[in-house]
């Protein structure tokens, strides 16, 4: 096999790449308000599964625009030197005067977050704030929490899987270059097991039409199954639109996604995607229902429990939605991760705080949250002597002093609730 | 030097009204009867003490290894303790036990205590393995487990357990006992105040000895209203504001305000409940939603202590209040 037919045949021209037409047609005037100088954003965040065209189009932008593609696989670089040296260098010559022109290409955006070359996203970062030179990421997966501030400087533009029509007509189109008689059974065969997916079509196309002039159904079924990772936004699109028990258990079979992560999707998009309250209750009692039959299997090791937490939380959710909401409500990626990220601070002084208070009083430190702390910091709130005495006893910082006392946060929060409760003033407000 | 004496003066009292021997327990005279028992033969087997929190487990464990072997138990080698919910893992609480349990102390009774408070917050595979610790070193180490679910320690450690039940504290001992402690710290405090005072402490001592001396640090003198300032404070404004959330259909607003108080502030579930359980009586819906609502809350209640997500089961209870909110306008 001289050469790759997916190479052979990569769109020269924007025209020939197949799909995904909306986004198709962003990009293109995203790279044409470079062109006036004007850019709304200075990237471009290509996302979606993989094979449906998100790196042809750079590539097929470039070459019929006259760009030079710089390009740049996360697997080529590791860390901040190297992403500074090779996009850093090319994003700061002003190439826009018709001579040099340039597309920096960084693909599998997503592989950077997740190795351990953090390094390289900042760089990236401040490649993408100071850059006179169009930047495309390309990646799968763009919900990596480590991803979130490079989403926010992006031009985000989705690519979907790819219609089985599209996908046939494509196969064809090659068949037909090559030389090779494919029928339509067998073309429907290979669009239908791709999932969408061009790429590895194509690939099945030609590994099947080797040393063949004919290639039928049966040709294609002796290539065997691909074992497909299906992205969880389509799991979460069949969950949220079937009213099949069977279809929705289904639409978690071959997922390489564990399934807390899914749990966790669903428990964040069920209120956006079930408007009616009924309904929302009925989901999420399924969804706590599955919760316990998950925590049943692994804590005791029963993971035969798991098959009845999987329909549960999947059908479950399925069956109560009944009423959608207007329009289309994109899924949000889940927030507790990035909660947990933002109160990092706080969390740490109060962890602090409760161990002092649990090493003094034979508590856990969740016990000391929980039974001691309102109280020391009612008492720490009134700042007398009483209180200085207090933090001089548990031994605590000035920052956790402030803290206790009603200076930040939750005390604050929950002093004003209080308060208006209350119709009293004991103390104004500092901030 | 005098900050140290104002140290002292104002330690917690939790800490400072400790009971000091088994003689100072209140109530549970089956589990103080028992453990003096014990003490009269010397032979101490492993043990259960499993009840509600703020009723003396932990105390009771220190009184009884402190009469065991003398005022310092602690110091001298005799007894440790290991809070299970802080400790990683059963690693830690393997070397930790190994490195207490190997050298007998001198003039001890050939063996020591460890006492694993919060045991039921170990995982089913940690008490497997703190079982074999158990039986590899229980000829110079006797356990005391303290829990507040005996059904969440598994079986074979129940077996190798004497189980001591500790029971609700009675009502006339808690306001008995704070009287006691108004009197050594100088306060004035009236039957109305002791009776609100026991009402929120809902029978945990530690609950009630704190909001006396909250109260205390506002006035010498406590009346009802003193109390009712505290117990404002301290009794989660944020619960009634999630309630209102649901109630009016902001769930979003609602689920964030939940998870911070999880997982920011650390509040522990069953506290929530609790607060929840208070609020629930006065919400404004009808009489028969406030019913379903209390059923489903014993349910979620019930969950948790089975194991089930804190989160994931509070947003199925409030998804619930908030169905009924919108069914009532």
């Amino acid at each position: 096999m001289a050469e790759l037919w997916v190479e052979k045949y990569r769109p020269k021209k924007v025209s020939e790449v197949v799909g995904n037409h909306d986004s198709v047609k962003a990009f293109v005037e995203w790279m044409k308000s470079w062109e006036l100088g004007k850019p709304s954003k200075k990237a471009v965040l290509l996302y979606g599964p993989a094979g449906v065209g998100k790196t042809s189009l750079v590539l097929a932008y470039a070459r019929e625009h006259g760009y030079d593609v710089v390009e740049v696989n996360a697997s080529d670089w590791r860390n901040e030197e190297r992403m500074k040296m090779v996009v850093g260098e090319s994003s700061l010559q002003a190439t826009l005067d018709g001579t040099t022109k340039k597309i920096i290409l960084v693909d599998e955006v997503d592989g950077i977050a997740g190795r351990e070359d953090a390094g390289g996203l900042s760089a990236l970062r401040k490649i993408i704030d100071n850059t006179r030179t169009p930047i495309a990421l390309v990646a799968n997966n763009p919900w990596d929490p480590r991803l979130a501030s490079i989403r926010d400087r992006c031009l985000m533009l989705q690519f979907r899987r790819l219609r089985k029509s599209e996908v046939i007509k494509r196969l064809k189109e090659i068949a037909l270059a090559e030389g090779i008689k494919v029928t339509d059974a067998a073309l429907k065969k290979l669009a239908e097991r791709s999932e969408g997916d061009l790429r590895s079509a194509i690939n099945d196309l030609q590994a099947i039409a080797s040393g063949r002039k004919v290639v039928d159904v049966d040709a294609v079924e002796a290539l065997g199954e691909r074992n497909r990772v299906r992205e969880i936004f389509q799991a979460l699109r069949i969950i949220f639109n079937t009213k099949s028990l069977r279809a929705a258990r289904a639409a978690l079979e071959g997922l390489e996604i564990d399934l807390d992560m899914v749990y966790a999707w669903l428990i964040d998009n069920v209120p956006e995607q079930i408007p009616n309250p009924e309904e929302l209750a009925e989901a999420y009692e399924a969804l706590a229902k599955a919760d316990l039959f998950l925590a049943k299997a692994s804590r005791e090791q029963k993971w035969k429990l798991t098959r009845y937490a999987i329909p549960l939380m999947t059908g479950g959710v399925a069956l109560a939605r009944r009423t959608k909401p207007h329009g289309f409500v994109k899924f949000t990626f889940p927030s507790k991760i990035r909660l947990m990220q933002k109160s990092r601070a706080e969390r740490e002084l109060r962890h602090s705080i409760a161990s002092k208070i649990a090493g003094k009083l034979h508590l856990s430190s969740a016990k000391a949250i929980t039974h001691m702390l309102p109280y020391i910091s009612f008492i720490m709130s009134r700042g007398d002597e009483y209180a200085k005495a207090m933090a001089s006893y548990f031994e605590f910082t000035s920052s956790e002093t402030k803290y206790l006392a009603g200076e930040g946060g939750e005390v604050e929060v929950a002093k004003v609730a209080v308060e208006k409760k209350r119709k009293r003033t004991r103390r104004t407000k500092r901030r | 030097m005098s900050s140290s004496l104002e140290a002292i003066a104002t330690l917690p009292w939790v800490e400072k009204y400790r009971p000091k021997s088994l003689d100072e327990i209140i109530d549970q005279e089956d589990v103080v009867n028992s453990l003096k028992n014990i003490l009269k033969t010397k032979a101490v087997p492993h043990m259960l003490f499993a009840g509600p929190p703020g009723v003396g487990k932990t105390a009771t464990a220190h009184a009884f290894a402190r009469d065991l072997f003398g005022e310092r138990y602690i110091e001298d080698g005799h007894f440790m303790e290991i809070n299970a919910s802080d400790e990683r893992g059963i690693q830690t609480i393997r070397e930790k036990v190994k490195m207490f349990a190997r050298q007998i102390p001198m003039g001890g009774l050939g063996f020591k205590i460890l006492l694993l408070d919060e045991s039921d917050q170990l995982t089913d595979d940690a008490q497997h393995a703190f079982r074999r610790v158990m039986e590899q070193y229980s000829a110079t180490c006797r356990f005391i487990l303290a829990a507040n679910y005996s059904n969440r320690i598994i079986e074979p450690i129940q077996s190798r357990c004497a189980v001591f039940r500790f029971r609700p504290l009675l009502k006339n001992d808690i306001i008995k006992h704070l009287r006691n402690i108004a009197e050594k710290e100088g306060l004035e405090i009236d039957d109305q105040a002791l009776e609100v005072i026991y009402d929120f402490s809902e029978g945990d001592m530690r609950k009630a000895i704190n909001t006396l001396q909250a109260s205390a640090s506002i006035s010498r003198k406590i009346d009802e209203k003193v109390v009712y300032q505290v117990m404002g404070y301290v009794s989660r404004g944020e619960v009634r504001k999630i309630l209102e959330l649901a109630l009016s259909g902001k769930f979003k607003e609602m689920r964030d305000e939940v998870r911070k108080l999880l997982y920011v502030q650390g509040i522990m579930p069953t506290d929530l409940i609790s607060a929840i359980y208070r609020e629930l009586f006065y919400l404004n819906l009808p009489e028969e939603d406030k019913l379903d609502l209390l059923d489903l809350l014993g349910e979620v209640d019930y969950r948790i202590s089975e194991g089930g997500t804190p989160e994931v089961q509070l947003m199925a209870f409030l998804a619930r209040v908030a169905a009924k909110g919108k069914g009532s306008k």
